[in-house]
């Protein structure tokens, strides 16, 4: 019987795994040197062409705040926002500005500015300015939105023609788009200057060179991947692991569109052998899921089961007699993802199944991954529903059977095929002191320092 | 005898625990929606009476002895609300009739609660006319796990009737936090006890009598200073004095609340000088500042704090007899000797130095950043407190004498549950006060620490 270590993973999601020091105050200065896998051209947080990923959030929360964050058992606390109401019916939220916040261009934080932020990011929403503070009001009760707009795509963003500017712990000395960016220190931070002066981000750098780099003492943060959690054990230093907080699925990009199709759909399912790949090619870390929601969010992700019964896809795919070929995409730059989806195909071969890559913008079926930028379920499920294209779960009530009643309903559209969760995992030059995560999995790096190396 | 100041949540139903309930103990629904149901967010002030203070001697003896008989009596956890819901909810898929039934605990709950919930079930079940047999007997088997998620304790019953795809029942049961457990009293000559706990950071807490014998406390965050009265058992919130400011604090901030004996106390904070007024009622006159704070109220030195930073400048005045500098500092605390004051100044390079008037004398002894010295009738009269970490993400303090210039450790540490964010002594000079940041809970919480001689 396996106990679920929820409290030690999902009350500090942080794991500070290090030499002990002692207990100093932090120090300012110095220059934090970070690599990432992420090529992102666009600092704008509401630019959908990026992809979404964790490292893109970390970077977003360098520069920019949002109205209300996360705390680290996932409550909502003031941000931008110092305080909220809300009117009877969840549907009117007021949301008061903090006085004196400013963004990087000396400007103060105004209600229009936010409001016209807030609008970008959700273009659907009503979103009006107020004296001292803005209101949105939501066609619908909405009692999550708090939860919403702590999530990275509502970061407040000031636009100036290109130019944009936050109110984040640091602002952007330079970027060059893809390549790298460098970042200084906000001294009229609302929340504090940060310790470091500034900081150094290079990009797309493999999860191995992030290592090597770490290793050689060129760099203080380097993201461990999935495929890497081996050799950055071995490594010996300190390292900061969150919840499993990233979905590794198959997406199909249609419903299916006959009987057959969601035969070979189940067998496809049933052919995984999830428990192999995440020994083997995750290097036994995440948890391997069949369910939406990963069970620290939801509690009963282990009702859909996730083994593979080989012998059940078989029938299954003889039962699907004018099945076809299918086509998956993935990201090919990722060598973890594409390890990942060899091995889904081999598994499918050996249920009957031919699948085959492709790099056609319309395959059958996608390998992808989400980062959950949210721990609210409810949230949860309706990015990513909407993700796999699917229309906002209908939920009767806001209980945990209803919650679970979607995210069946979700499942069984079929449009999905859960994975595995992932956790995001940092290792750390051990000068690097009070490295902590948040409940998302972002290195909270305004409040690191860094002293002497550890004895 | 030193307890562990954590969040008291007591779910049972003895009067006068009310007020430090935290959470329903029963919703049926996820607890997230406990939040959303106290929507309404304002900073500073939604969380107040999270712990029982404690102040002299003989209400630390009565509050003792309460939260001892708490400890003893246990948690009379009240599970008969979600007993019912998940019995009449599997009744409701099986009917009366014959039933297999298993459980299994997949949560943190303990092995009592996971009894008494067991029995509760079977009891609740057989109430509603459903039989408990072996499986050989049953129409239908029933699965329960217990699990749990972030917020709440899920319990996924899983129905299997033949050979039907399996009928989920999930109800859920918001978890309040689990109390810490009262330690057993070490041979330390540190004590510890609790003051005060919330969630927004104290920077420094006093307590104080008036001449009725009337006891209060004062809790200095950063935006106000909340004063509170010892009333009816429990600290009931007298006025709340917001500290005015333009500037932001540093990240890392600190203050001091310093008792005064023509008006109630003076606020030190980085750049803001604040008095209370000299006549009723009182009202807190903030301004910005670069006055010296005061390091001790005998032999009265001041010193200089950088007002964007955390830590003192090094300036001195009126300085320690010839010498009115010494390296940036983050705190300090003077050892008498017959005929001059020895100073320890904790350094921000992670030194110690040592000032006596004429030479300055540079040590490293491993010491954490915040020191504190306190007088008592043990040892050599007078301890310099230190803090420090011995392992883990942990802080402690331990007590130091110096027959001479160096120190030697003269209690064993003492723990904490977090990081030591303060360290003052108090205006008697008999004990001092620290705060810690709970990483586990989040909150800040101020202990008074006092010396008692070893066995």
């Amino acid at each position: 019987m396996r106990r679920f270590a929820l409290r030690s993973v999902a009350l500090s999601s942080a794991i500070l795994v290090g030499a002990a020091l002692a207990g100093t105050r932090p120090q300012y200065g110095g220059n934090l040197r970070v690599e990432t896998h992420i090529v992102p051209t666009s600092l704008d947080p509401a630019d959908s062409t990026q992809p979404e990923s964790v490292a893109r959030a970390n970077m977003t929360a360098l520069l920019f705040d949002t109205l209300i964050v996360l705390d680290a058992q996932g409550r909502s606390r003031p941000s931008l926002a110092s305080s909220w109401q809300v009117e009877p019916g969840n549907q009117r939220w007021t949301f008061n500005l903090r006085p004196g916040a400013k963004f990087h261009d000396g400007s103060a934080v105004t209600p229009d500015a936010v409001a016209a932020s807030l609008r970008v990011a959700n273009p659907t929403w009503s979103v009006l300015a107020s004296s001292g503070a803005v209101v949105i009001e939501r066609d619908s009760p909405s009692p999550e939105l708090p939860y919403e707009l702590a999530r990275s795509r509502n970061s407040i963003v000031k636009r100036d023609g290109v130019k944009i500017f936050g109110t984040g712990p640091f602002r952007v000395q330079s970027f060059t788009p893809g390549r790298h960016l460098t970042l200084v220190a906000n001294e009229d931070s609302w929340a504090g200057r940060p310790y470091v002066d500034s900081v150094d981000i290079d990009f797309g750098r493999s999860g191995r060179d992030q290592l090597i780099a770490l290793d050689a003492g060129r760099i203080d943060v380097a993201e461990v991947t999935p495929d890497q959690t081996s050799r950055a054990a071995s490594m010996n230093r300190p390292t900061l692991s969150s919840a499993p907080i990233e979905l590794f699925e198959l997406s199909f990009l249609r419903d299916p569109t006959s009987t057959d199709d969601k035969t070979l759909r189940l067998a496809l399912a049933l052919s995984i052998d999830r428990a192999s790949i995440r020994r083997v090619i995750l290097q036994s870390s995440g948890e391997s899921t069949a369910a939406l929601l990963p069970n620290w969010i939801s509690g009963y992700a282990f009702v859909f089961p996730s083994g593979q019964n080989l012998a059940l896809a078989r029938q299954k795919r003889a039962e699907a007699k004018t099945a076809r070929t299918l086509s998956l995409a993935f990201d090919s730059s990722d060598p973890f993802v594409e390890l990942v989806a060899e091995r889904v195909i081999l598994n499918a071969k050996d249920a009957g199944i031919t699948m085959q890559t492709t790099t056609s913008a319309t395959p059958d079926l996608r390998l992808i991954h989400i980062p959950l930028d949210t721990v609210t379920a409810r949230v949860a499920l309706t990015e990513l529903t909407s993700q796999a294209g699917l229309p906002n779960p209908r939920l009767a009530n806001v209980s945990a059977d209803a919650l679970y009643q979607a995210e069946s309903a979700a499942l069984q559209t079929q449009r999905m095929i859960p994975l595995f969760y992932v956790p995001a995992r940092y290792a750390l030059a051990p000068q690097v002191r009070d490295a902590k995560l948040s409940i998302t999995g972002s290195p909270r790096l305004a409040d690191v320092w860094i002293g002497a190396p550890a004895r | 005898m030193s307890e562990r100041p954590s969040r008291l949540v007591s779910r049972s139903k003895r009067p006068g625990w009310k007020t430090w309930e935290h959470s329903e103990p029963c919703s049926g629904t996820l607890a997230m929606n406990s939040h959303w149901g106290n929507a309404i967010y304002t900073q500073g002030i939604h969380d107040m009476p999270a712990f029982a203070p404690v102040l002299r001697w003989h209400v630390f003896i009565l509050v003792f002895i309460m939260i001892l008989g708490w400890t003893v009596v246990g948690f009379a956890a009240d599970w008969v609300q979600p007993e019912q819901q998940l019995a009449r909810g599997i009744v409701a898929v099986t009917g009366p009739g014959a039933v297999t039934f298993d459980l299994q605990n997949m949560s943190s709950l303990s092995k009592k609660d996971v009894d008494e919930v067991t029995h509760g079930i079977r009891q609740q079940l057989e109430a509603a006319g459903v039989r408990l047999v072996g499986a050989d007997q049953s129409a239908a088997t029933v699965n329960v796990k217990l699990s749990e998620n972030l917020q709440s304790y899920v319990w996924v019953s899983e129905i299997h009737q033949g050979t039907n795809e399996p009928v989920v029942v999930i109800v859920s049961v918001a978890r309040s936090e689990t109390p810490g457990s009262l330690h057993e009293s070490a041979p330390l000559s540190i004590h510890k006890t609790p003051l005060w706990a919330q969630e927004d950071r104290i920077l420094d807490v006093a307590v104080f009598e008036e001449m009725s014998g009337q006891s209060h406390l004062a809790v200095l965050s950063s935006e106000q200073v909340a004063l509170f009265r010892f009333q009816e058992g429990r600290w009931q919130l007298d006025q709340a004095m917001p500290i005015a400011h333009s500037r932001p604090w540093p990240r890392d901030e600190r203050g001091r609340i310093i008792l005064r004996a023509d008006h109630l106390f003076d606020v030190y904070l980085p750049g803001v000088f604040c008095q209370t007024s000299k006549t009723a009622p009182i009202v807190l006159t903030c301004h910005e500042s670069d006055d010296p704070w005061p390091l001790s109220a005998d032999p009265g030195l001041n010193a200089f704090f950088a007002p964007t930073r955390n830590f003192f400048t090094g300036v001195l005045t009126p300085g320690v007899g010839k010498q009115n500098s010494t390296a940036k500092f983050y705190s300090a605390a003077p050892i008498s000797r017959s005929n001059y004051t020895l100073w320890l100044f904790s350094a921000v390079d992670g030194s110690q130095r040592l000032l006596d008037g004429i030479t300055e004398q540079t040590a490293r002894w491993d010491w954490g950043s915040d020191l504190a010295s306190i007088n008592s009738p043990c040892g050599l009269g007078e301890q310099i407190l230190a803090s420090g970490r011995d392992g883990g993400s942990n802080d402690s303090i331990r007590a130091y004498e110096f027959a001479d210039r160096d120190p030697t450790a003269v209690s064993a540490p003492v723990e904490f549950s977090g990081t030591i964010t303060a360290l003052w002594t108090e205006a008697k000079g008999k004990s001092a006060v620290a705060v810690t940041h709970n990483g586990q809970t989040g909150s800040y919480e101020a202990f008074r620490l006092t010396i008692s001689c070893s066995q």
